[in-house]
């Protein structure tokens, strides 16, 4: 493609995304603390904050003097921003003399992991890495939760982007209703909220550590796990995820995985502008809960009567499980591996439901099952009735049906990227001679696509993703950032038309 | 008291009519050809001009006058009107007619300065609810917040009960639908027949001439008859009118206009199944989106097949509220014959009621009367909270606190001089009662009081 027939502002798109990942590369400087904190070295998150910030301030200054960036070279600057966010989330980790970082593409896929929230692991030994390292894990996981532009556009006074794609491919679930706010107020109120209920959850575990309600919890875990809850991201500090943790603390982390599975522009209307009947009327919230609900019964009668769990411990189990799966967080508080094979297919079904929109979950989302289910329904009426003519309506009120086509074409897309991944995971694993099952490999396909975390076999829950093959694993780092950033702002850089003038 | 109408339309006329007796009115229109023709037909002062317009206004004598009532077709029209003259003089009252319900809106949020805001649209759509919510009424009046209805039933022959149960009923069927209650109401004198409790037969209509319903007269088939009632009574009575036909649940309207809209926003309130026909592809899709509990078709269902197909003859009642009046008139006759039983349309033109209600459509509402009316009540004495008009303006329906000095109270009612008036119902603090010969009237009373429009005067003299 010659320049003139570009129809892409390249020199304005990587000034931005340069601007970006500088900012980004600052990031490391809080684990090289906590580093310094536990007397070990800070030089690797240090060295990763200098070539970070090095890089980016070239590409930025090479690319000087345009400072516009349309819709259309927003959905590059995401696509690349991400990109470029996962590459300096792997720096420390290649930098650090760890053994279980010799290979470039696992540094590489444990920050893609970590940034998107997915919490799949290549990581064998949890408990054998440094603290700064540990921390840095979890800390990419909450930056990327709400969104990294999302937290740029919150706080950078002198980014004045064009448009709302920005913000909008960024944000998970499709936009119903209009952002009536400026995009930065927008930013803020949702950075806000994200952190004072990172904060809290910080203090209710802590107090469950205090008061010696659950033993095996510390300050440093419930600084790391509400790290890695409210992004709904999935990471543990611990090798057996929640399960040394008491009940207590596993069914507090079940409710703010509920919580971070909830619509944040929502909550914020409920909390600080005192509006809580809004939950109550809102349809998604309420599909929401239904669906929790409805996996977590499920999941109980099949562990009851197959004889697995009995008592508390059937009911905390399914509920934590189904909640963290659901919601795409993906810790585990048993492993689920053992469960019966109708159990683990239900778990299967969950990863496709997802959160609500305007949540930091991955996912489908439940207001795009919802809205598909009324489509559907709509098709069918119409052809009984041809004369009919129906809006489809949520809270009360039509939502246009441009919406609604990008939705049913989003879903299409989702299982065809899914199907594309689980079959490509396959031949791999045959190629090399994987003991991946079949449910494995669509497990996998879904568990990184949704941004959840683990998988079945020996990508368990207590498992690792180390034993997949390199091209396995490039595979899946595709899914979770195609997944993470909902597939069509991705998705657009492969048409023709995108490029052309 | 001086009152300023300005337009002197369908509405404007009507409530000259119906207020002109009493007061000094003057009517502002731009046309002078239908102010002339105002002035031939009462005693009124005319005034050719914009009713928009201050010095117009000026002129009227809005500074004197009481009441200001602005009713012409254009919502702006009326709401600047309304605006000067509370500039003007703020003491008079202002009351504004509007086509959109949103103006009513508004007025209820305080955001409008005047006295009262009168939407066409919601209120021919309560008009039709009334009447879906007793089958059988052809005009229903609630007062006292509901605790009081006001009905005019027509009293049918068999062969009208026959083709408004629908499907043809047996001769038998029919013998048992006129046996029940019925037979132990209707062709009895009123002092032996069964009457619902806590009802009055206000009045009887045979033909041309009305039936004071004293003790010894009879409700004969073919009479007209006005009831007022508790709201179950009214119900009661719709039963005995009417025993083929339960309560109205599914309920079809064509055209998705603005009436069309608020009428079905009202019924889908009640929890009624409201199916609306629209031939417009915009205006069905307006529907759609506006109105999420109602079905709506993108059709002219004017064609059989369709009213087959989509079950339409199924419906318990059909409202027409397009804004042809034929395609209204065709649409309810061909939905009649198939089978519909309650057709009610809604007609533009003030003269073409009688012809829809000969035609077989069982009743036929004119937006401008119903608002013209809606007004009157207003207008009448500051006592009045309430007025409502029934056959035309032949009676009317007062809701009167009773002045500390009358010399009813106290009396019981069967000592009552006979005036031709009837008090249907007393409220009092807040509860309707339903007097019977014992009860009589305590100072503070609200009284329901039925009466000729020639006797108002008279008794709102003696309450």
């Amino acid at each position: 493609l010659s320049r003139a027939r570009l129809g892409v502002d390249l020199a304005a798109t990587f000034n931005l995304v340069g601007t970006l990942v500088k900012y980004l590369s600052l990031a490391p400087l809080a684990p090289a603390a906590v580093a310094i904190g536990y007397g070990e070295s800070p030089a690797p998150f240090l060295l990763a904050t200098a070539i970070g910030f090095f890089g980016a301030w070239t590409i930025e200054r090479l690319s000087y003097g345009k400072k516009h960036v349309g819709m259309r070279e927003g959905f590059l600057v995401v696509s690349l921003t991400w990109l470029l966010a996962a590459a300096i989330g792997a720096l420390p980790y290649w930098l650090t003399a760890d053994a279980q970082f010799r290979n470039p593409i696992d540094c590489y896929f444990e920050a893609m992991s970590g940034f998107t929230t997915t919490g799949a692991s290549i990581v064998t030994d949890v408990e054998g890495l440094p603290h700064g390292l540990a921390i840095w894990r979890q800390l990419t996981q909450w930056l990327g939760g709400m969104g990294i532009i999302v937290l740029a556009l919150a706080v950078l006074p002198r980014l004045r982007v064009g448009g709302r794609q920005l913000l909008e491919s960024e944000l998970p679930g499709p936009e119903i209703e209009e952002m009536t706010l400026r995009i930065r107020d927008t930013a803020q109120r949702l950075w806000v909220l994200y952190i004072a209920l990172t904060a809290l959850m910080v203090a209710v575990l802590s107090v469950l550590a205090w008061t010696g309600l659950d033993s095996a919890m510390t300050f440093y875990d419930a600084v790391a796990h509400a790290l890695t809850t409210m992004p709904t991201g999935g990471f543990s500090t611990r090798a057996r995820s929640l399960e040394e943790f008491g009940p207590a603390s596993q069914w507090a982390i079940a409710f703010f995985m509920t919580v971070a599975g909830a619509n944040f522009a929502l909550m914020y209307r409920a909390f600080f502008r005192r509006h809580p009947r809004v939950f109550v009327r809102d349809e998604e919230f309420r599909l929401y809960l239904s669906l929790l609900a409805l996996g977590s019964a499920v999941l109980v009668v099949e562990l009851w009567t197959e004889g697995v769990l009995r008592g508390e411990a059937a009911i905390r189990h399914s509920v934590v499980n189904a909640v963290s799966t659901m919601t795409t967080t993906g810790y585990a508080s048993t492993d689920f591996n053992d469960w019966p094979l109708f159990a683990a297919i239900v778990l299967v079904a969950l990863m496709f439901v997802g959160g609500s929109a305007g949540s930091t979950t991955g996912s489908i989302k439940v207001v795009r099952h919802l809205l598909l289910g009324r489509i559907l329904g709509r098709e069918l009426d119409q052809t009984v009735h041809p004369e009919a003519v129906a809006r489809i309506h949520l809270n009360a009120r039509a939502v246009d049906e441009r919406i609604l086509r990008a939705v049913a074409s989003f879903v299409l897309l989702y299982v065809g990227v899914f199907a594309l991944g689980a079959f490509l995971l396959a031949l791999d694993a045959a190629r090399v001679d994987s003991e991946l099952r079949l449910l494995d490999a669509v497990a996998a396909s879904a568990t990184t696509l949704g941004n959840i975390g683990p998988a079945f076999g020996f990508a368990g829950p207590m498992g690792s993703f180390e034993p997949f093959s390199d091209v396995s694993k490039v595979v899946m780092i595709v899914l979770m950032w195609v997944g993470r950033l909902e597939i069509i702002p991705v998705a657009v850089l492969f048409t023709r038309n995108y490029w052309r003038t | 008291m001086k009152i300023v109408v300005i337009g002197a339309g369908q509405v404007g006329s009507t409530v000259v009519e119906a207020l002109h007796d009493e007061h000094h009115m003057t009517v502002i229109d731009l046309d002078e050809s239908r102010l002339t023709a105002l002035a031939e037909r009462f005693d009124v002062r005319v005034l050719a001009g914009n009713g928009a317009s201050k010095r117009t206004l000026e002129e009227a004598g809005v500074r004197k006058a009481g009441l200001l009532i602005a009713c012409t077709s254009r919502d702006e029209i009326n709401i600047i009107a309304s605006m000067f003259s509370k500039r003007i003089s703020p003491q008079t009252k202002a009351v504004v007619r509007t086509t959109d319900e949103e103006y009513l809106e508004i007025w209820h949020e305080r955001e409008l300065d005047v006295d009262l805001v009168v939407s066409s649209e919601r209120e021919t759509a309560l008009a039709v609810s009334r009447l879906i919510g007793v089958p059988a009424a052809r005009q229903t009046d609630v007062f006292a917040d509901g605790q009081v209805q006001i009905v005019e039933f027509d009293i049918d022959s068999g062969d009208r009960l026959r083709e408004r149960a629908g499907k043809p009923l047996t001769e038998a069927a029919l013998q048992a639908a006129r046996q029940g209650e019925r037979q132990h109401v209707i062709g009895l004198p009123l002092r032996q027949a069964q009457i619902p409790p806590n009802s009055k037969v206000a009045s009887i209509i045979r033909g041309d001439t009305i039936v004071v319903p004293r003790g010894d007269e009879a409700i004969e088939s073919g009479d007209r008859i006005i009831i007022i009632g508790s709201p179950e009574a009214a119900q009661a009575w719709s039963r005995i009118i009417a025993p083929t036909e339960g309560r109205v649940e599914d309920v079809v309207i064509y055209g998705a206009g603005h009436t069309g809209l608020a009428t079905a926003r009202v019924l889908l309130e009640q929890g009624i199944r409201v199916r609306i026909v629209e031939a417009n592809r915009q205006q069905a899709d307006k529907a759609a989106e506006e109105l999420p509990g109602a079905r709506v078709f993108h059709a002219s269902g004017m064609d059989a097949e369709f009213i087959e197909r989509e079950r339409i003859n199924k419906a318990q009642a059909a409202v027409f509220a397009m804004r042809d009046d034929a395609k209204n008139h065709y649409a309810a006759t061909l939905v009649k014959l198939h089978g519909v039983p309650f057709t009610i349309a809604i007609v533009h033109d003030a003269h073409s009621v009688e012809v829809f209600e000969r035609a077989g459509i069982d009743v036929a509402l004119n937006p401008r009367l119903i608002t013209a009316e809606e007004i009157v009540r207003f207008a009448h004495d500051p006592r009045t909270q309430q007025v409502a008009m029934l056959e035309g303006d032949r009676f009317e329906i007062l809701d009167i606190t009773v002045r500390p000095e009358s010399k009813l109270l106290g009396r019981p009612f069967r000592d009552l001089p006979q005036t031709g008036a009837l008090i249907g119902a007393i409220v009092r603090e807040g509860r309707a009662v339903f007097p019977h010969g014992d009860d009589m009237l305590l100072p503070g009373d609200r009284v329901i009081v039925f009466t000729e429009s020639k006797r108002v005067p008279i008794v709102e003299q003696a309450l």
